[in-house]
Parts: structure tokens; C-alpha cells; sequence
């Protein structure tokens, strides 16, 4: 198997914009929850062994929830499990997100011991104001702290998430923490508008009022500067949100989620975690308590929901939808191939045709990548590209 | 043999259907079981929002002091938009139940039910209901109920339907004190259709009261109005089970079957004579329903033809007419929507009843145009026209007198807030009227306004300014011309006749400036930027724009977003296919109702 997703669901703290399957653990069950997640793990691999795969990754990677609040002894028994289940080598690149409040020299040196090489801290911003408007507690001067004590760990590719559009937040405040990551030295950053997901704490107090969302104009204003700002400090934008150096050293695009965005295979363990193999898709059961039970009862298998069978014509409006985020883009002959056995190419080219006239695609080596405006409209332009399919 | 034929009447919630259940439990004419809550309401609609809409009758036999007594008693809407139809149910009775919730206190409805049965002659027994409640004042709400209404507190009795107490009382009352029916006054059949509904299996059941002559099984009928004859198939009392009878004399009430297809031949207020042995006139009072509210409803999916949503459309309206006589519909065609009904309401509520029905039992979506009342249009030709539509009003060049349904309006509300009140239905140009003390705390104004100001958020504005204490009622007394306007509203340069309001001159602006304002905020910015424009004859008074789009881009996007994500771009796509395109701007259905906003 090429990835592996594992989900660490414990938080200190349900911030009120996040939709991530997480929560406060008062019941201790981090202990209960790691064999749990070992045996999932031992399971997959032997069903992957049974099949004839390889037993290498490519990529693994630990989110949350927020994983760093393991405990040192689960985080050893997790080592330990993953391991045991997968081949698991300097060439993989096992990522693990973190709170910069969990950072400890002991937690570090344990992630680098078992193998962890990329660490993704959740800084969101340098603000106390605007992190407290997130729900984040976290004193902004700890996201320095944390980067530091992974590089002394010698986990060398650090990269810092950041959350723009937050209301009441200034362009000049935005600027002023893309200026602080380049100066931390990141060599990689993920740059999200805030979004407010449905059934979120956020998003019913937007509906209800009690606050105003950041207008449009600013927010896309804020979305151009981060590609300005980013790219002069020589953090390309590779995604839509994303942002690397190119030294693959300490920077360089996270394979992980390059593999989520070429609609590539991966592998889930833990609660809510979601897969795609053999053109399949579905999700583990989100709730601890039926995961954990399932899990016992099944020797390492997980309950399942929203699975979604193979289906081409799908898988291809997903790569679409997908791979235009990318600054790669897509390979147009090979999309224009797959849509033939859905006897939809002239559908797809004209549409394809039509963004380009509107400025939001271009074409060159054979390529369709959006163009600087394209990026801003990037969902309209896959949902007519998708409905090409249709 | 004794007759009564009674209703009860009541302010909404004040226990009316559960007292009905009380009264036929405490004569044994249903036993607990069969006792469903609320037993004369039969539609689930009104059992779910509690109100009774269509009335029916109930016959129960009762031993009262060693004789037998026959009581009939009607049910009848609480609602105002269907006075008309209490009027006629309590046409049917001598007498009539005056409920008043004795946590409450007299309201609104009370006031205009107690009119209604005074107008119609009934005798009217006082009780009040819910003293088993701690927060019951029964002497001081009988003492109110004196006050404002002139019955004596002394006669009040005081009940509870919950508890069965004070229930003995209210029987021993109905019979004693209520009047028996009237003797005939001719040999020939007279009988009063006061209600009517359709059933699935026998066609139209027609509830009626026998005036005058005798009504047999197999008679040939004719309805004087309509001039229709049927033959008598089936003729019963609901006891309240359905049993059927060999005829029904002067007094007594029940229903009648008679092969009738649908309801749009009945005619509630009409009479029923025989065919062979006509009557020479009618019984008085017969009215034919009178529409005050008018809406359009058009399928919610685009397509101009005259597609298959608006096939279902039509053939759930025709369906909702088989029941409802009072609901009228007409095809329209709107170069915006396409293809729809313009459909008449007696009121308000009865408009959102429809509505409900119509996607509940039709099963179609529609978008809804905002409601409008019926304005009369005085041409410099000399002709009147109806206007149900601002669309429909010809150029103001040939406008002579533009008049406007008034309505009186009577509220009662908690003393402090009388203040807000006034100066609420002042800002709707009510004129005031009258101020009566009901009691030490509440108070009864009473207002002119134009109906226009009232169809649509008065009655909440009413509710929130007053913490939910205020009640209101209201009557369409008449047309009055004012200084009234038409304005159009203009979308990206196209003119959206849907949007059409009549407004008063002097409001009009800050009318057409806040649904500009509404619309901005429910249609979502477009690729290029789209102006807004509201006019008077050509001229324009505000204006609005829609910025064009920044920005559409999802900022997260993992291996467990992607169904989601998907599924949001179809569902966004599917979202547009709903929408109505004018000219190349997508409008959502909430924009249509914009036109509601009175711009406060």
C-alpha cells in the first residue's frame, strides 16, 4: 500500500470551527484506544500481506484530533504496532500533526525514534485575539518552541498551518503572520480560509447572527497576498492551500496528501478515517465507543459507513475535482482517455474549452492548470468540468 | 324527544377540541379508547397545528332529569379565515359554549366568536376552562368575561376538560338553558348545508340541518343556490361513529350522500329542498366564500414549457379543491416563472394551510409569490377591475381611484404595551377606532388599517413587540381609496414582474429600498456585477447592486473530504437547476418573498 491514514481523535479542547471527528477525552481511554488501533493496524496489514501487496509506505500519516496528546507510553505502544504491521523506512514520509502546546523534548525525541520525519504544527495564528475567536488557547510565542525542539529531534521538514479570514481579522494582521512563519522557517505551510462547515458551534452562531463572516472581497484579497507574500519567501503554491520549499530536505509538497489529491490508494485506521482502495471508498465508524467495540469483536476490523463502490465515472469526476487544485494540474489526454469509455470526451474538451476561453484554464504540455483567476473560481470551474460527465 | 344544537366557540387553544372530547366522553357516546385526542379534528394537519379547520357535527344522546336529549353539537373553526363558515355552523344551533381559558382571559377570537353568536341570535352559555391549572383565576376572567361581553359572571361555569370538573354542570346547562329547536314554519324540506367534506370512497358528505319538512333516504334533492339535483344515497347522524338513519326532521342535524363528485358543487350557506316539493325561497344568509388573499405558486424547477412539475402542480391543486371550496386557482403565466396557479385564500392562514398541503399531500415543491390583496381598480373609462396581482394593473394613465381592502382590527393586549401598539398600527396607517379597559391590566384597541399592512408580518410583529400576550382578530369592512403606487422591481435590466408590490406613495421608497436590500442578500454575487433597480412608472427610487463574485474555491480538500466535496458541487449544480434564471441571474425561492419586507 502506498499510504496510511491513522486518526487520533482525543483534543484538549472541541474548537468551535472544526468538523474533524474529535473530542475531549475525560474517560482516560487513550490506553484502551491505542490497542484498539494496534490491532487494526496488525489486521490491515495482514489482509494487505493476504492480497500479495507490498508491505512498504510511502506515506503515513498520524492526524487528529490531535495526536500529540498521546501519552509518551501509547506513543511507543503505536511505534511499536506500526511497525509490526507495515515496513516502514527513512524513505517513507510519516507525518504527525501537533499542537504546539504538546510539544516536549521527550515526545519529540519518541516521534523521531520511531520513524516520524515531517511535523505539521497547528499554529492557525500569531494573534492571541484571533485564536481565541477559534477556540485556540495555545500562546502564539509556543509554535517557535515547537518547531525548534522537532528540528533538535531531527524531524526536519516542519510545516505550520495557518487560518485566514477569521472575523474581525485585518489584512495587515494576515500579513503579519505569513511574515512571522517565513521568519520561524517553515518549510512548508498550509494556508486555509476559515470555512464554516455545516453543524459546526461556528457556523450555527454565524446563522444565528451573533457575528458577521469576513466579506468576500477581503477574503479573496487575503487569499492573493498569501500567494505573493508565500512564493517571495520561496514557498511555492502547490495546492490551492498549500505551500512548500522546494528543498525536499525540510520542505518539498506533502506526499500524503499529493496521493489524496492524484486520487492515489491509501489506508485508514481509526476512528473516522477514511480510504480509498481498488477504486472503493468508505470511512471507518466515527463513534469510539462502536469502533472500539467492532474492533474487539472482529480482530482488527473496523465498522464501516458511506462506502462508495468503483464506479469510473466518479473516480473521474474526483480526479478532476482534485487534481485542479493542484499547481501540477491534470493530464488532459489521459482525462480525455478515461471519459472516452464514458462516451463523454467532446462533453469534457468543450468544457474544458469553455474555461479556457472565460481565463480561469490554460493548456500547455499537454496539461489543463488553473490559471491565477481560475484558482479563485476553482469550484466552479471543476463542477463544469464534472458535469461534462454527467 | 329534546333537541339542542349548540357549538362551542373559543379564542385558539383555549380547550375547545378537548372539551368536545370531555363533553362526549361525560355522555358516553365514546369510550376512552376510541377517544383519540381531539375527536372532532380529522385531518392530521389541524392535529398538528392544533387548530380545527373544517367543522363537523356530532349527535350524542344524554338522560337528562329522566328525559331523553338529543344533543347535536357542531364544531367550528377557531380561525378567523373561516368565519364565514362559523357563521354558517352557528346558523345551525340555538345556542353555543363560550370557552375562555381562565389562565388566560378573554382574547381576540372570544370577542369575535361571542359577536358572531350574538349576531346569529344564539344563546350563549359562559364557562371557563382549565381551573384545575395553578395559575387559574376563574372569578377574575368570569368578571372580564361580564366586562367586555355582558354575560353575567354569575352564569359563568367554571370547568375543567383536562379533569372532567364543572363537566356535569356545563351538560345539566345545555340542556336547560339552551332553546329547542324552532317549529317548522312550512310542510316543504328546508335544510342548511353548513359544512361538507370529501371522502376518498363515498364522494362529497354534506352536513346539514333540517329546518323545515323531512329529508328521506332516496329523496331527490336540489340545492336552491346551484340549482343542482342529486338523489339522497345515504343519510346518518356521527355519534361519532357514522349510523345511519331513514330521515332527518325540523332540528336535527346529520350528513347527507348523495353521489356529489366534488366539493366545487357544493355550496356551504346553501339550502336544500326537495325536487319534486320545492320550497318558494331559500333559508336566509347564503354567501358565496369570498378570496381576500391571492398568491401564485409555480413548480420550483426551471423549464418554461408547461413541463411535468406543472401537470403535478395542476393535478394537486385539483386535488386540495375536492376538499377545500374555499381555495380558487387559475393557470397563470409569468415571463420569469413560467407556468403556474394564481390562487385565492380566505386569509392567511388558510394560505399557508394550502401551501402546506400541497407539498405534503401533492408532493410538488413550489415556489411561492409573495401574497397580495385584492385592490379595486376605478379606470378613467368608468370600469371596475379586480386586482389580484400588481402585474395585472394597466398603465397608471387610465387610473381613476385605486381602492384597498380596510380591515378592522381588534387587539387585546397586557396595558403596558398599548403604547407599542399604537404606534405599530400607526406606521401601517391604521386609524384608531376605540380603546376599551377589559380589565385592571389588559386592554381591547381597535383599529382601520389597510389589509395590505396586515397580510403578512403584523400579526408577529404583534406577538414579539408583546412578548406573545397580545391577540388579534380581524374583518374586512370595505374598499377606500388611497395615494397608492405600483413599483416595479428590475433585475440586471430586466424588468421581474413577480416582484411587483402597491405600495403608499409615501412609503414606497423606503419599500422598494429594503426588498433591494432583501434581494441583495438572497441572491448570491454572479460572475459580473448585477444592478438592482426599483421604479415608479419608469422612474427610479432606489437602487442596489450585487458585487460580482471574488471568489469560489474550497480551502480544505483531504483523502475524507472528497465525497463530501463532491457531493456539495452536485448538490450546488442541483441547487441552480432550482433556481429561476432571469435574463442570466440565478434567483433563489426566498427572493420572491422579499416583497414582504415593509422596510422597519
Amino acid at each position: 500500500m502506498r499510504s496510511l491514514y491513522a486518526h487520533v481523535p482525543f483534543c484538549f479542547h472541541k474548537c468551535h470551527y472544526c468538523d474533524f471527528y474529535s473530542f475531549v477525552d475525560n474517560a482516560d481511554r487513550q490506553g484502551p484506544f491505542t490497542e484498539a488501533l494496534a490491532l487494526e493496524l496488525g489486521a490491515l496489514a495482514r489482509w494487505e500481506r493476504d492480497g500479495g501487496f507490498d508491505p512498504g509506505l510511502d506515506t503515513l500519516f498520524v492526524g487528529g484530533g490531535t495526536p500529540t496528546l498521546l501519552a509518551l507510553e501509547h506513543w511507543e505502544r503505536l511505534g511499536e504496532a506500526l511497525h509490526g504491521a507495515y515496513a516502514i523506512t527513512p524513505d517513507t514520509e510519516f507525518s504527525v500533526e501537533c499542537n504546539p502546546e504538546t510539544a516536549t523534548p521527550e515526545l519529540m525525541a519518541l516521534l523521531a525514534s520511531i520513524g516520524v520525519n515531517r511535523l505539521s504544527v497547528g499554529a492557525q495564528s500569531f494573534h492571541p485575539q484571533h485564536l481565541k475567536t477559534l477556540e485556540r488557547w495555545h500562546d502564539p510565542d509556543n509554535v517557535e518552541r515547537a518547531l525548534d525542539l522537532a528540528r533538535e529531534a531531527g524531524i526536519r521538514r516542519v510545516s505550520l498551518d495557518l487560518i485566514y479570514a477569521i472575523p474581525g481579522q485585518t489584512l495587515a494582521e494576515w500579513e503579519a503572520d505569513l511574515a512571522r512563519a517565513i521568519a520561524i522557517g517553515t518549510g512548508h505551510v498550509s494556508a486555509y480560509a476559515l470555512t464554516y462547515e455545516p453543524n459546526t458551534a461556528m457556523t450555527v452562531r454565524l446563522k444565528q447572527g451573533k457575528f458577521e463572516a469576513t466579506d468576500e472581497d477581503l477574503e479573496a484579497t487575503m487569499f492573493e497576498r498569501t500567494i505573493e507574500v508565500l512564493g517571495a519567501a520561496g514557498l511555492e503554491r502547490y495546492e490551492v492551500s498549500n505551500f512548500a520549499a522546494s528543498d525536499p530536505a525540510t520542505g518539498g509538497p506533502c506526499r500524503h496528501n499529493m496521493a489524496y489529491w492524484r486520487q492515489e490508494q491509501w489506508h485508514a485506521a481509526g476512528p473516522s478515517a477514511s480510504a480509498h482502495v481498488g477504486g472503493q471508498r468508505w470511512k471507518n465508524a466515527p463513534r469510539l465507543t462502536d469502533w472500539m467495540r467492532s474492533i474487539h469483536e472482529t480482530d482488527g476490523g473496523s465498522p464501516i459507513t458511506d462506502h462508495e463502490g468503483v464506479d469510473p465515472s466518479r473516480a473521474l469526476a474526483e480526479r478532476i475535482m482534485t487534481g485542479l487544485r493542484l499547481a501540477e494540474g491534470l493530464d488532459a489526454s489521459e482525462m480525455l482517455t478515461r471519459a472516452e469509455s464514458l462516451g463523454r470526451t467532446a462533453a469534457l474538451e468543450a468544457a474544458a474549452h469553455r474555461a479556457q476561453e472565460h481565463g480561469h484554464l490554460s493548456f500547455d504540455d499537454n496539461r489543463w492548470r488553473l490559471t491565477d483567476t481560475g484558482l479563485l473560481f476553482a469550484d466552479g470551474v471543476s463542477a463544469d468540468l464534472m458535469s461534462a460527465l454527467d | 324527544m329534546h333537541i339542542r344544537n349548540f357549538s362551542i366557540i373559543a379564542h385558539i387553544d383555549h380547550g375547545k377540541s378537548t372539551l368536545s372530547d370531555r363533553l362526549l366522553q361525560s355522555t358516553n357516546a365514546v369510550s376512552a379508547r376510541e377517544s383519540r385526542e381531539q375527536f372532532l379534528d380529522s385531518m392530521d394537519l389541524e392535529r398538528e397545528r392544533g387548530i380545527t379547520i373544517k367543522a363537523s357535527a356530532v349527535t350524542v344522546f344524554h338522560v337528562h332529569k329522566g328525559e331523553q336529549y338529543m344533543l347535536n353539537f357542531i364544531d367550528t373553526p377557531g380561525h378567523v379565515d373561516f368565519s364565514y363558515e362559523v357563521s354558517r355552523a352557528l346558523t345551525a344551533c340555538e345556542g353555543a359554549v363560550l370557552v375562555v381559558d381562565s389562565t388566560q382571559g378573554v382574547e381576540a377570537q372570544t370577542v369575535a366568536n361571542a359577536y358572531l353568536a350574538v349576531n346569529n341570535d344564539l344563546e350563549i352559555i359562559t364557562c371557563v376552562n382549565k381551573i384545575d391549572l395553578p395559575a387559574a383565576q376563574p372569578d377574575e376572567v368570569a368578571m372580564e368575561i361580564e366586562q367586555i361581553l355582558g354575560f353575567p359572571a354569575e352564569d359563568c361555569i367554571p370547568c375543567s376538560a383536562k379533569t372532567g370538573e364543572g363537566l356535569p354542570e356545563l351538560i345539566e346547562a345545555i340542556c336547560e338553558r339552551l332553546p329547542p329547536p324552532r317549529a317548522a314554519k312550512m310542510p316543504e324540506c328546508r335544510a342548511l348545508i353548513f359544512d361538507s367534506h370529501y371522502d376518498d370512497y363515498r364522494g362529497v358528505i354534506i352536513y346539514i340541518r333540517v329546518f323545515d319538512g323531512e329529508l328521506k333516504h332516496g329523496d331527490k334533492i336540489r340545492m336552491m343556490g346551484t340549482g343542482r339535483t342529486y338523489t339522497v344515497t345515504e343519510l346518518g347522524k356521527y355519534t361519532p361513529k357514522p349510523v345511519k338513519v331513514k330521515s332527518l326532521g325540523p332540528g336535527e342535524t346529520g350528513y347527507l350522500v348523495a353521489a356529489i363528485k366534488t366539493l366545487q358543487d357544493v355550496r356551504v350557506g346553501d339550502t336544500i329542498t326537495s325536487d319534486l316539493r320545492p320550497a318558494s325561497e331559500p333559508l336566509p344568509g347564503y354567501e358565496e366564500p369570498m378570496q381576500m388573499v391571492f398568491c401564485d405558486f409555480f413548480p420550483s424547477t426551471s423549464g418554461d414549457g408547461r413541463g411535468s412539475q406543472f401537470e403535478d402542480l395542476r393535478e394537486a391543486m385539483a386535488k386540495l379543491a375536492l376538499n377545500d371550496a374555499s381555495f380558487t386557482y387559475a393557470p397563470v403565466h409569468s415571463e420569469a416563472l413560467g407556468f403556474g396557479f394564481r390562487c385565492g385564500f380566505l386569509g392567511l392562514l388558510h394560505m399557508d394551510i394550502i401551501q402546506e398541503r400541497l407539498e405534503r399531500e401533492g408532493g410538488v415543491e413550489v415556489i411561492q409569490t409573495a401574497p397580495t390583496v385584492t385592490y379595486q381598480l376605478l379606470t378613467t373609462a368608468g370600469e371596475e377591475l379586480e386586482i389580484q396581482n400588481p402585474a395585472e394593473l394597466p398603465d397608471p394613465s387610465i387610473w381613476k381611484e385605486l381602492r384597498e381592502p380596510i380591515v378592522r382590527v381588534e387587539v387585546i393586549v397586557p396595558k403596558e404595551f398599548v403604547g407599542d401598539i399604537m404606534t405599530l398600527c400607526l406606521s401601517r396607517r391604521g386609524e384608531f377606532r376605540a380603546q376599551l379597559a377589559i380589565s385592571e391590566t389588559r386592554q381591547m384597541l381597535t383599529y382601520e388599517i389597510p389589509m395590505a399592512e396586515i397580510i403578512y408580518d403584523f400579526y408577529d410583529k404583534l406577538k414579539s413587540m408583546t412578548r406573545g400576550y397580545a391577540t388579534m382578530d380581524y374583518e374586512v369592512i370595505g374598499y377606500k381609496t388611497d395615494r397608492l403606487v405600483k413599483v416595479d422591481i428590475m433585475i440586471n435590466g430586466d424588468p421581474l414582474e413577480a416582484l411587483s408590490f402597491i405600495s403608499h406613495k409615501d412609503t414606497a421608497d423606503k419599500r422598494g429600498r429594503s426588498l433591494l436590500i432583501r434581494l441583495k442578500k438572497e441572491i448570491a454575487r454572479h460572475q459580473f456585477e448585477i444592478p438592482l433597480q426599483a421604479m415608479i412608472g419608469g422612474k427610479i427610487i432606489a437602487r442596489e447592486s450585487i458585487k460580482s463574485m471574488r471568489k469560489n474555491v474550497t480551502a480544505k480538500c483531504y483523502g475524507g473530504d472528497i465525497s463530501r466535496k463532491k457531493k456539495l458541487l452536485d448538490k450546488q449544480k442541483k441547487g441552480k437547476k432550482k433556481m429561476k434564471s432571469i435574463g442570466s441571474v440565478e434567483i433563489p425561492q426566498q427572493a420572491f418573498m422579499a416583497v414582504l419586507d415593509q422596510g422597519e
